[in-house]
């Protein structure tokens, strides 16, 4: 049954072997790997702060800036001359400050639509107090590719409001810079992915 | 000390291995233009996570890559579409074979009638020719449970091949495993 069952789904496979693909060796090949290995793999800057957290941010007082590096070039490929799309700079974030266990409202997509920032995203990396991720998803407030966030009071306080990890989708709001927990930020379950949706319509 | 150099090799040995099987894995399951993007961004990933890739077994790690990479363009795209309810969960439509031109409506009926989770882990089987091990590493379980699925997700294509193309249409139906013969 094995190889019977096998050679039929083969039959319908939309990408049979004598399709060919891009070779790295070929001149769009070595561009996109190229331009790939042109990237740096982290790239980050900080800017200026803005104003105070909110008052659902519990965590209180951050900085926000707006980092003038990390353009991420990634190569469409189809030719030498098209430089595909390039990433702005990425976001930066605070966690925000320690006592993020301070009182919390219950979380409604009403409270939720009015912050300034949300965006659904990746973690690609945690280093020292900094996660950066990727974003997958704008729902309000910017359109840069990556978001960085700092943790002033330390990793394992960020991380014990959001557990961030490398490879998790997360959904995050913020505003004036500053992460916002007490359920406003999670991990992308789909309690979570319902409550953005319906916070963020269309 | 590794330095930039090693590093582009590195890089380069490890694109050269998996450009082809990311390319067929994504081509399989989007559109060439998302399917081209999604490329580009796996690799840009293999290139920033170059240490964690584990030597010998660069395919499936970048096919789980390139799996995560294409999920979230879904879900961009679907959210865009208002479509977020049904990205709760395993649901992503991105691991429904696209329909093609081929010769064979009763298979490609048989395996859109599956579960997706079955549809994916035959796919995975056929089309990218992966051992069960490779198959848990690209979704991430273990061998043992990829064995199970994937023996019931044959069991269950088999009979819906069966039950879509019966004997009296006058072709020959799918063997089980019960009704091989010699």
């Amino acid at each position: 049954m094995n190889d019977e069952l096998r050679n039929m789904l083969k039959s319908i496979d939309p990408m049979p072997s004598d399709v060919p693909t891009e070779s790295v060796t070929s001149p769009e090949g070595r561009h996109r790997l190229e331009s790939i290995m042109s990237t740096e793999t982290t790239e980050r800057t900080t800017k200026p702060s803005r104003t105070r957290a909110p008052w659902y941010a519990a965590a209180a007082a951050a900085v926000v800036a707006v980092v003038a590096v990390g353009a991420i070039a990634i190569s469409s490929g189809d030719s030498a001359t098209d430089e595909g799309p390039v990433a702005g700079p990425p976001l930066e974030l605070s966690g925000g400050e320690s006592n993020v266990m301070a009182s919390c409202i219950m979380v409604t997509p009403e409270i939720l639509a009015d912050v300034e920032v949300a965006f659904a995203g990746t973690v690609t990396d945690i280093e020292g107090e900094i996660v950066t991720l990727t974003v997958t998803d704008w729902f309000t407030g910017g359109d840069a590719d990556s978001v960085v966030i700092t943790a002033p009071s330390g990793l394992e306080a960020l991380l014990g409001s959001v557990p961030f990890a490398v490879d998790g989708d997360f959904l995050v709001s913020a505003t004036n810079g500053v992460v916002n927990y007490c359920g406003l930020s999670g991990e992308a379950t789909s309690e979570m992915q319902a409550l953005y949706s319906a916070a963020f319509p269309g | 000390m590794i330095t930039d150099r090693d590093r582009q090799h590195r890089f380069e040995s490890v694109a050269a291995a998996v450009a082809d099987p990311v390319q067929r894995y994504l081509r399989r399951r989007a559109n060439a233009a998302d399917a081209d993007d999604a490329y580009s961004e796996t690799l840009l990933t293999l290139w920033r996570r170059l240490d964690d890739i584990p030597h010998g077994a660069e395919v499936p790690w970048a096919l789980s890559v390139a799996r995560k990479v294409l999920g979230n363009q879904r879900r961009s795209t679907s959210r865009r579409l208002r479509l977020v309810e049904k990205v709760g969960g395993t649901s992503h439509d991105m691991f429904v074979a696209p329909p093609g031109d081929d010769d064979h409506p009763e298979v490609h009926a048989a395996l859109m009638a599956l579960p997706e989770a079955d549809r994916e882990v035959l796919a995975l089987w056929a089309w990218e020719e992966l051992e069960p091990r490779e198959i848990a590493a690209v979704l991430e379980t273990t061998p043992n449970a990829i064995s199970l699925r994937l023996s019931r997700a044959k069991a269950k294509l088999a009979a819906e091949i069966a039950r879509q193309n019966p004997p009296d249409a006058g072709q020959e139906p799918v063997e089980t495993a019960q009704e091989h013969q010699p």
